[in-house]
């Protein structure tokens, strides 16, 4: 009970941190070797030899594997140069920025590893994207996490983002969910 | 004065009306005089192997399914019913042995024969099924593994409408001995643009980098290598081809595929060192002047466009003047070790694509031009296109006409094009 709400706090606070644009200070809450992936999700037909069983449609198979090109593949590199990107004045596409709002709900724990010290997270997310007057657009989907306990606090050591569209109707994906 | 719509484009190209972007009127004459009989790009054979294989997309905005039929040959079939028009595949890729129709269960095979209707058996009169099959695209034909669609039966064979255009395609898609191969399903994104808008910026429009791209690129020792030896080759009016022709004293590693803003060091030893083989091996099969060319982007007119360096082959699919759905695959070499293969994906996934760092920045700007163009009272005051105007020349070493890299003649050349095709259409 303490450990979820401990998740949600956490979750809460990093959303807020994201919509404030404090992007510098969201970096603090990954670890060094933090993934953060967004597979691309795809129309396939359905699992023959599964029909009729829960297997049929297995969400997992819409999404691309490791050999493909994921929609981002992120490790601190390169999101340290996106968030810093993002707070320039010549970052034609965030300046000015985007007026976002992220809810985060169905915080669920999935496993928790005491030795290893790490919690396997699932929620989901909606996020509100609001540019150049009423350029409006409005993200929805599920956010598989990997956190690792620090000494003060949680940090995101995997994020996996599954959206729900597979062609993407907002204008763009370089942002933090 | 409104402009008529022959008369979008000025005689030289210097100047191109913002309506050629936003006209409801000029969007319809494309997609009959553009869309309904050029080439325009369907699939790569990678993604085909074997008879069953398919996937789908778009001519213009018609929905097309091509596949791998039984007897082996790639086809395309538009992807409605010819019984009353509901879509007979509603999945982007797979592996099949027909279509099944939901509405009444008419099935068809992978030629988009017609195989089965299942009510004939219940009706007296024989139905002649030969004559329902799915609509084909009269031609389909393949180049260095791109396989092209059009809908005109009378037009030219492809190798011949890409022209010296092939030059520069063999530049890449030559350049592995054991071939490309597109991995995974495309990325897809829509965009409040117009569908012109990206293929003029892949068709030679490098001149965009350093300033748009700025908080990105600013300062990268790319930009001087681009100014310094690059070109804006028009192989074929309409066609483009952005390329670096490198000093022919350029170290190895610093001309081969793979080594953009010195970023080879940062690969493994293991992707090195396939990288420079491959180029040794590419400089044996294709002589010493695809040796010294590195190449930046291209551009088939209409509408496919390929980054040379960061491998993504893309089309920009029209749905009305004012949304484009923008589609990017990812091409690796097909004999590379998949280490080697998933240490390239960054190369790709990290710049362009929805989520690019560089893409993000070309999306809104694209949109943002569209927006620009649809302004009112501003008929007349068209779009400048003069850079360079009368600059270019004939190169000794590479065919097509040659422009610096910051010349516009690559958008001229595609905008003159364009405007003879729509013209054409407006006569009729
Ligand atoms: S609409 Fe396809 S079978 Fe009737
Ligand atoms: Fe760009």
């Amino acid at each position: 009970m303490e450990q979820q709400h401990a998740i949600e706090q956490f979750y809460y606070r990093e959303a807020r941190m994201l919509d404030d644009r404090r992007f510098l200070a969201w970096l603090e809450l990954l670890t060094e070797d933090v993934r953060y992936v967004i597979p691309t999700r795809h129309i396939r037909l359905g699992h023959l030899p599964a029909r009729g069983g829960d297997e049929f449609h297995l969400v997992e198979r819409e999404l691309g594997g490791a050999e493909e090109a994921a929609l981002r593949e992120d490790r601190l590199p390169l999101l340290t140069i996106r968030a810093k990107r993002a707070l320039a004045p010549n970052a034609w596409a965030e300046n000015p920025p985007a007026r976002t709002r992220r809810f985060i709900t169905n915080v669920e724990i999935e496993d928790d590893d005491a030795c290893a010290g790490e919690v396997r997270v699932l929620s989901n997310f909606m996020l509100s994207y609001s540019r150049h007057g009423a350029d409006n657009h409005l993200y929805s989907g599920q956010r598989q996490d990997r956190l690792r306990r620090s000494e003060d606090g949680f940090r995101i050591a995997e994020r996996r983002i599954v959206l729900d569209w597979n062609v993407v109707t907002a204008p763009t994906l370089a942002l933090f969910f | 004065m409104t402009r008529g719509i022959e008369d979008l484009v000025s005689a030289d190209a210097t100047l191109v009306s913002r309506r050629a972007f936003t006209d409801e009127a000029v969007y319809k004459i494309e997609k009959e005089r553009i869309f309904g009989r050029a080439w325009l790009y369907l699939a790569h054979e990678s993604e085909l192997k074997a008879s069953g294989d398919f996937v789908t997309t778009y001519m213009g905005e018609t929905p097309v399914i091509v596949a791998r039929g039984p007897d082996g040959r790639i086809n395309a079939s538009v992807n409605s019913c010819t019984h009353r028009g509901v879509a007979v595949c509603h999945v982007e890729r797979g592996h099949a042995s027909r279509f099944i129709c939901p509405y009444h269960n008419w099935t068809f095979g992978m030629d988009g024969r017609l195989l089965a209707i299942p009510q004939q058996g219940k009706i007296e009169r024989p139905v002649d099924k030969a004559r329902l099959g799915l609509r084909q695209v009269p031609r389909v034909e393949s180049y260095a593994g791109l396989i092209f669609g059009s809908f005109d039966p009378d037009v030219a064979p492809l190798e011949q409408y890409l022209g010296n255009m092939r030059f520069y395609l063999d530049n890449y898609f030559a350049r592995f001995a054991d071939g490309v191969e597109v991995v995974g399903a495309p990325h897809k994104w829509r965009l409040a643009a117009n569908w012109k808008l990206p293929v003029e910026n892949q068709l030679g429009d490098v001149g965009h980098g350093p300033f748009l791209h700025g908080a990105v690129l600013g300062g990268r020792d790319a930009i001087a290598e681009i100014e310094a030896y690059g070109f804006n080759m028009v192989p074929e009016p309409g066609h483009g081809a952005a390329i670096r022709l490198l000093p022919p004293e350029t170290p190895l590693a610093s001309r081969m595929w793979g080594s953009e803003n010195g970023s080879a060091s940062a690969f493994s030893a293991e992707t090195q060192a396939f990288l420079l083989d491959t180029q040794r091996q590419m400089e044996d099969r294709l002589g010493s002047v695809h040796a010294r060319i590195k190449g930046l982007t291209y551009g088939v007119y209409p509408n496919f466009s390929f980054l040379w360096a960061n491998s993504t082959i893309r089309v920009s699919h029209p749905r009305g003047p004012g949304k484009v759905e923008y589609w990017s695959w990812w091409v690796v070499p097909a004999g590379a070790p998949e280490s080697v293969k998933r240490e390239l994906q960054g190369v790709y996934n990290g710049f362009f694509g929805p989520g690019g760092l560089l893409e993000q920045e070309d999306s809104d700007a694209w949109a943002q031009q569209y927006a620009g163009s649809a302004i009112d009272y501003m008929d007349d005051h068209p779009y400048y296109y003069g850079l360079g105007a009368g600059e270019e020349e004939v190169h000794p070493l590479l065919p097509g006409v040659a422009g610096s890299c910051y010349n516009e003649h690559y958008a001229r050349q595609f905008y003159l094009r364009w405007q003879r095709d729509i013209a054409e259409g407006a006569a009729r």
